[in-house]
């Protein structure tokens, strides 16, 4: 009996495994908590209408383009416009210009209008549902336009009045085609009119129409631009022959190609007067830019300026016009040089008048093109009073048993730009409908929630509360940034005709760039504070702690996670954050903001 | 089939008809001809086994631990320095309770040098959880090999069978060789109880907290129980195929006898012509040859010495401080009779040295006429030394 | 975006690992490439804890822990059952750490690479005895503190350079690699594991707790190791073919050693000689790698 005892196998009892570590919750170590914190790219802050420049590269980078373009609509209705003719204070903001060079932004905001245009794309953009107000927008410019667009968007029903035949303002009559041509802007004001709201052309309002529209609108915006050339109050001005800048340039966007001969004078130092030069130049004749100050103090954007000057325009610096003579055909502008007396670091320079230094310049034709202003008074906001809200960009006016006037564009902005135009639409837009559903009380809390990284630019897709309400207004720093991540790679040169080709016609100057090129340049980007579903938090989390979502998210497992905070140094573009554990969290599992592709 | 083989080729016949499969092994005098005969078996494929010619014993060990986790039949021979520097794995072979089979070749430990033949090399090993089988001739250098197989495999620890140096690793002797089909008959294919494996990804020898350490020992100290009760099957089994058997001790003529001989080893053979001897004259002596060192066959050894008036354990080793080492096992197995013979230790033969029918007959002689028994152990023939100043 | 790296691990939350182990996130890497059809031996090391105690364990894959001298050994031993057994597909490896590679562990080591046995050898470098509490190794580099090299007998001697040790072998492919370049790393692992023959990738795995650093800069610090030159990632094949595969920005060894309160004591002339040191070994590495020298 003992023997069948002894022959008994005895089971082993062997230092082997038969669980996993996974019962040990080990996020009881935790002190501290990374969590993932989407932030504002500095561009995006810096953009007057508040594109989500990151995310739009981040999506162009990965071929989305159709979303990368609908990423733009959100926020600006004018992608082919703004990618052509916009100034881009986006370039300078970009982390990447402390890097190598900024990204070609613009180049890529063209490129995505372009794309949708080749492929006819439709915009599949969130639209509240109706709302019972109704608004006239007085003035079909970028400004109008895009004030009936958001407008639309948010639900409100709109009407818009044109003076002049065509809608686009400024766009349509003021730039030159070698700079928009017609067909871009054409395209992107039907991109805006399919949000469903109607343009009356050939409708010149006059100032009775604010008080007649409160039978029909609940408010007015007026968006009438500055397309007024002010007098220089000099003899000679008022000669035949001596000439409105902007005109001109109407005259020329209509089809009317007068031939010029000889040289011309164009008296200013903006954009128009740089647009009146180089038309002047395709026409036949031998521009001549007149400036009171130095060519570094030029409103003008100085790439224009430079292709301007590449083409054969003459600038004559530190000049104002005394007088002009007519003698004929000839007209002799006497000139006096103002030398630099007073150079602020950052400002233009201080000019000072020397009448001793005359000099006379002769020529066949003279363009005014100094700073524009409103063409009627009533189109001006009023001066500040008590039920005037006057925001960044735009002006309300409010008055009982009457709609409500809101002012925007040139006449409300301070630099007068296409970008400027849209974030004085979506300013006005966002107060129109924070004064319908709250009241106008509530308009500086609930627009604070909408600024882009704090700053002056407004997100509309906040304002929607789309995705981007959860980022962040914290604005990315370049160190803040894990350059370890990011290759050296030259930023994309944008390809333009030659200045042969550019002075022989109204063809337009910058060429398409393919897209492949776009989305190598989008590559470059950054994506400041956004999760671009790089992997690496989860990639090189040490406890396999972050988990990845069917939906391509991740989300920290913080049954798991030990707080090392390898995951928020190694995010490359700073889209997640490491603060301290607090008892409460410490006994929530599995929960955490999500890094979404949105 | 008889064939005339040294001690160290019966051990390389035993591990070509094992279907051992693999061999790692570090040359040591004077364990090298079995290593050298394996080569050559591995060599013209009479052995279809891998050899890993390893930079030391430490590693062959090490590779056999590897070897044997991932299920397969695994052979080793070493020799003092080599089985010393073993030691570590040792353990770590038991604790991983591997059936790894091992022959230690007897050699004394250095300095000074000595290549020859003394015990305590493997008895300095004998709490590793190793079961230790000393053997006597080449023939049950061979049968001991084959039933180290079958010991380790049934009860999952590792076997060290051990010969002394040259008397037997390099002596010829007539050793029958058996067919593969009846060593087949007695030894099956290994099929081992767990084993690395892909299909069902398992970690070994991790870290055993004090709250599971103490059942794993617990579980080897079973094993090794077991062990005693088991030789007892495996004999019988081997007895079946080859018609012979060993007993984990041999009782010679011991029921009468007033003064018992223990010895372990070639020691035994020398043990017997005496006995004979002595017996022809009259003399009630009787010899205990003890095979199986570990585990220890306490109950055989006590019910074989315990009705003797003395015991003269042979010891070819010692431990400093303690003595023979057989002799403190076999006063242990007896400590607990209430009557008990006296049990005489004597130290003989180290490094070597020729324990000779006279020394033998000192032995007895001593253990005779001896009224009073010490409790150290007696040096025997020790010559007297001549100190340099 | 993402790094082109294999996706599934072969690891389970859960373990033991200090914050921002190095060591953890080099496993997970390494598990990645390899698959599951590997069997692992595992000498003493952090590992050895990190793996789990009886009865878990950390790994998807089987993992026998050995001792702490015999990682080459007992590999050699789990390969020679397997082609036994005639399973050519599993890949056998050791995962050991700098103590069981560069010292206890060099001979068995040393002797498995002489036989050319065919496995791989992935010695993670945390440069000291960490699991014990961080000693000194022959890995631990010249300035170093530890806990036996204190105050002012910080360590004086050179780091053992273990991949040239291991290339005088002419083993068939030697690597270094590093968790702060996942892709290069991984690359490597899939290399070594489609060639034959003993293998080693000895790499970088900063330890926070030894190192003095703060968590979160683990894979920082390692990528600076790197940028710095500390440690170059390079290939060598058959013992000759030297394949520099990261070629360093310039930084200064002195921006590395400055995050880690190991390094504190050092002065500005230590860290001077330390740079020196530097760029001896790099000259030499790229007159190996036949690479004409800079400047």
């Amino acid at each position: 009996m003992a023997q069948d005892m002894t022959m008994k196998m005895i089971p082993l009892f062997i230092p082997r495994s038969h669980v996993s570590t996974a019962g040990n919750k080990t996020g009881s170590w935790r002190f501290l908590r990374p969590r993932y914190d989407e932030k504002t790219a500095p561009c995006s802050a810096a953009c007057p209408a508040g594109e989500d420049i990151g995310r739009i590269a981040m999506l162009t980078a990965q071929g989305l383009f159709k979303e990368a373009w609908e990423a733009i609509l959100k926020e600006n209705p004018l992608p082919g416009v703004c990618g052509r003719v916009c100034f881009h204070p986006c370039e300078p903001a970009c982390n990447r210009g402390e890097f190598d060079e900024a990204v070609a932004i613009h180049t890529l905001e063209r490129f995505l209008a372009d794309t949708a245009a080749r492929y006819q794309l439709q915009a599949d953009l969130e639209r509240r549902s109706p709302r019972k107000q109704r608004v006239a927008v007085v003035g079909a410019g970028p400004s109008g336009l895009a004030t009936a667009y958001f407008l639309t968007r948010l639900g409100y029903r709109c009407d818009v009045f044109e003076a002049t035949p065509e809608a686009g303002g400024v766009l349509r009559w003021g730039i030159p085609s070698y700079r928009l041509p017609v067909a871009v802007l054409r395209r992107e004001i039907e991109q805006m009119r399919r949000t469903g709201f109607e343009i009356r052309c050939n409708r010149r309002l006059s100032r009775e129409f604010l008080q007649e529209a409160g039978a029909t609108y609940d408010a007015v915006y007026l968006g009438c631009g500055h397309a007024k050339i002010p007098f220089l109050n000099i003899p000679g001005e008022d000669l035949e022959g001596v000439t409105d800048g902007l005109s001109f340039l109407q005259r020329v966007n209509r089809g009317d190609e007068p031939r010029l001969t000889g040289r011309v004078a164009i008296i200013g130092g903006g954009n128009t007067a740089v647009d009146v030069a180089r038309t002047s130049l395709r026409l036949g004749a031998k521009p001549v830019l007149i400036y009171r100050r130095r060519r570094a103090d030029m409103p003008a954007f100085p790439d224009e300026i430079q292709m301007a000057l590449e083409e054969g325009v003459e600038l004559l610096e530190l000049r104002t016009v005394q007088r002009i003579d007519r003698a004929g055909e000839e007209y002799t502008l006497t000139l006096r040089q103002v030398p630099v007396v007073n150079c602020a670091a950052a400002g233009k320079a201080c000019v000072q008048a020397v009448p001793q230094e005359c000099e006379r310049l002769a020529v066949s034709k003279v363009f005014r093109a100094i700073g524009l202003t409103a063409a009627e008074s009533w189109f001006d906001p009023p001066p500040n009073e008590n039920r005037v809200i006057r925001l960044n960009n735009s002006v309300l006016a409010y008055a009982d048993g009457a709609p409500i006037i809101a002012y925007g564009g040139d006449v409300a902005n301070p630099i007068k730009s296409v970008v400027h135009a849209v974030a004085s639409a979506k300013e006005a837009a966002i107060a129109l409908d924070i004064t319908f559903q709250e009241g106008a009380e509530a308009i500086g809390e609930r627009m604070k929630h909408c600024r882009v990284g704090g700053g002056s630019a407004l997100s509309m897709e906040i304002h929607m509360q789309g995705p981007r309400c959860r980022r962040s207004d914290h604005v990315v720093a370049f160190d803040e940034i894990n350059a370890d991540y990011f290759e050296l790679s030259p930023r994309i040169v944008q390809p333009r005709l030659l200045k042969e080709e550019r002075i022989d016609s109204f063809a337009e100057i910058e060429l398409k760039i393919s897209a492949n090129l776009a989305m190598r340049e989008a590559e470059r980007c950054f994506n400041c504070g956004l999760c671009n579903q790089c992997d690496n938090c989860r990639l090189f989390c040490p406890d396999l702690a972050v988990v990845k979502d069917a939906d391509s998210g991740r989300h920290i497992n913080y049954d798991y996670c030990k707080g090392c905070g390898i995951c928020v140094v190694e995010c490359p573009r700073n889209a997640m954050a490491l603060e301290e554990e607090n008892q409460t969290q410490m006994n929530t599992a599995e929960e955490g903001v999500h890094g979404r592709l949105t | 089939m008889k064939q005339v083989l040294e001690g160290s080729h019966a051990v390389a016949e035993a591990v070509r008809l094992a279907r051992v499969n693999v061999i790692s092994a570090y040359p040591i005098t004077p364990q090298t001809h079995i290593v050298e005969r394996l080569s050559d078996f591995c060599a013209d494929g009479r052995l279809d086994a891998r050899f890993l010619r390893v930079e030391s014993e430490h590693s062959a060990l090490a590779a056999l631990i590897g070897a044997s986790s991932t299920g397969v039949r695994t052979f080793t021979a070493t020799s003092s320095q080599g089985l010393a520097l073993m030691h570590e794995l040792l353990h770590w072979a038991s604790g991983a309770r591997l059936p790894i089979v091992m022959a230690e070749v007897n050699r004394a430990l250095a300095p000074g040098w000595n290549i020859w033949t003394d015990q305590t090399d493997s008895l300095a090993q004998r709490d590793t959880g190793w079961m230790q089988l000393y053997c006597e001739t080449g023939q049950e250098v061979l049968d001991t090999t084959l039933q180290a197989y079958w010991l380790a495999e049934t009860v999952n620890l590792p076997v060290m069978v051990i010969l002394d140096a040259f008397f037997l690793s390099h002596t010829y002797e007539p050793v029958d060789i058996p067919s593969q089909e009846q060593v087949n008959g007695f030894l099956p294919d290994y099929q081992p109880r767990f084993q690395l494996d892909t299909r069902n990804p398992c970690a070994f020898n991790q870290l055993a907290p004090p709250n599971v350490y103490m059942e794993m020992r617990h579980n080897i100290q079973q094993a090794m129980d077991q062990v005693l009760s088991r030789f007892g099957q495996m004999e019988d089994g081997f007895g079946v195929v080859f018609g012979r058997r060993y007993g984990e001790v041999e009782p010679l003529q011991c029921d009468d006898a007033q003064i018992i001989l223990v010895t372990s080893g070639t020691i035994t053979s020398t043990s017997r012509a005496l006995q004979q001897q002595l017996r022809a004259d009259g003399e009630r002596v009787g010899l205990l040859k003890i095979k199986l060192f570990r585990p220890f066959p306490a109950d055989a050894v006590r019910r074989i010495l315990g009705g003797a008036q003395k015991v003269a354990v042979i010891d070819r080793n010692c431990s400093f401080g303690a003595g023979g080492i057989f002799a403190q096992e076999v006063r242990a197995a007896l400590c607990n009779l209430s009557a008990r013979p006296l049990v005489f230790s004597y130290i003989a033969g180290l490094g070597g040295r020729d324990v000779t029918l006279d020394v033998l007959k000192l032995i007895y002689r001593h253990t005779k006429d001896c009224e009073h028994c010490p409790d150290d152990s007696i040096w025997m023939g020790l010559h007297e030394v001549h100190h340099a100043t | 975006m993402q790094l082109n790296v294999p996706d599934r691990d072969y690891m389970h939350s859960g373990h033991v690992g200090c914050p921002g182990c190095g060591a953890a996130v080099a496993m997970k890497f390494v598990l990645r490439a390899l698959g599951n059809k590997t069997i692992m031996v595992l000498p003493a090391c952090c590992w050895s804890i990190i793996a789990g105690p009886y009865p878990q364990s950390t790994l998807q894959i089987p993992l026998i822990h050995s001792a702490f001298e015999t990682g080459g050994a007992m590999a050699s031993g789990v390969r020679a059952a397997l082609d036994v057994k005639g399973d050519k597909e599993t890949c056998v490896v050791t995962w050991a750490g700098d103590g069981g590679t560069f010292d206890i562990g060099f001979q068995a080591l040393s002797g498995a690479v002489e036989r050319n046995e065919d496995f791989i050898y992935f010695c993670y470098d945390n440069e000291a005895y960490m699991n014990t509490g961080i000693q000194r190794s022959s890995s631990t580099p010249y300035g170093a503190w530890t806990t036996t090299t204190p105050g002012r007998d910080w360590k004086r001697m050179r780091k053992k350079n273990i991949v040239e040790a291991l290339v005088a072998h002419r083993i068939p492919y030697a690597a270094t690699a590093s968790i702060a370049y996942p892709e290069d790393l991984l690359r490597k692992v899939s290399k070594a594991r489609s060639i034959k023959g003993s293998r080693f990738l000895h790499i970088f795995a900063s330890c926070p707790t030894g190192w003095r650093i703060p968590s979160e800069i683990s894979v920082k610090i390692a990528r600076m190791a790197v940028q710095t030159n500390i440690f170059p990632l390079y290939e060598v094949e058959n013992g000759r073919k030297y394949t520099i595969n990261f070629m360093p920005k310039g930084y200064l060894v002195k921006e590395y050693f400055k995050l880690q309160g190991r390094f504190k004591h050092l002065s500005e002339s230590d860290l001077d000689q330390i740079q020196a040191m530097v760029e001896e070994d790099w000259e030499l590495l790229l007159r190996k790698a036949g690479v004409p020298l800079q400047g």
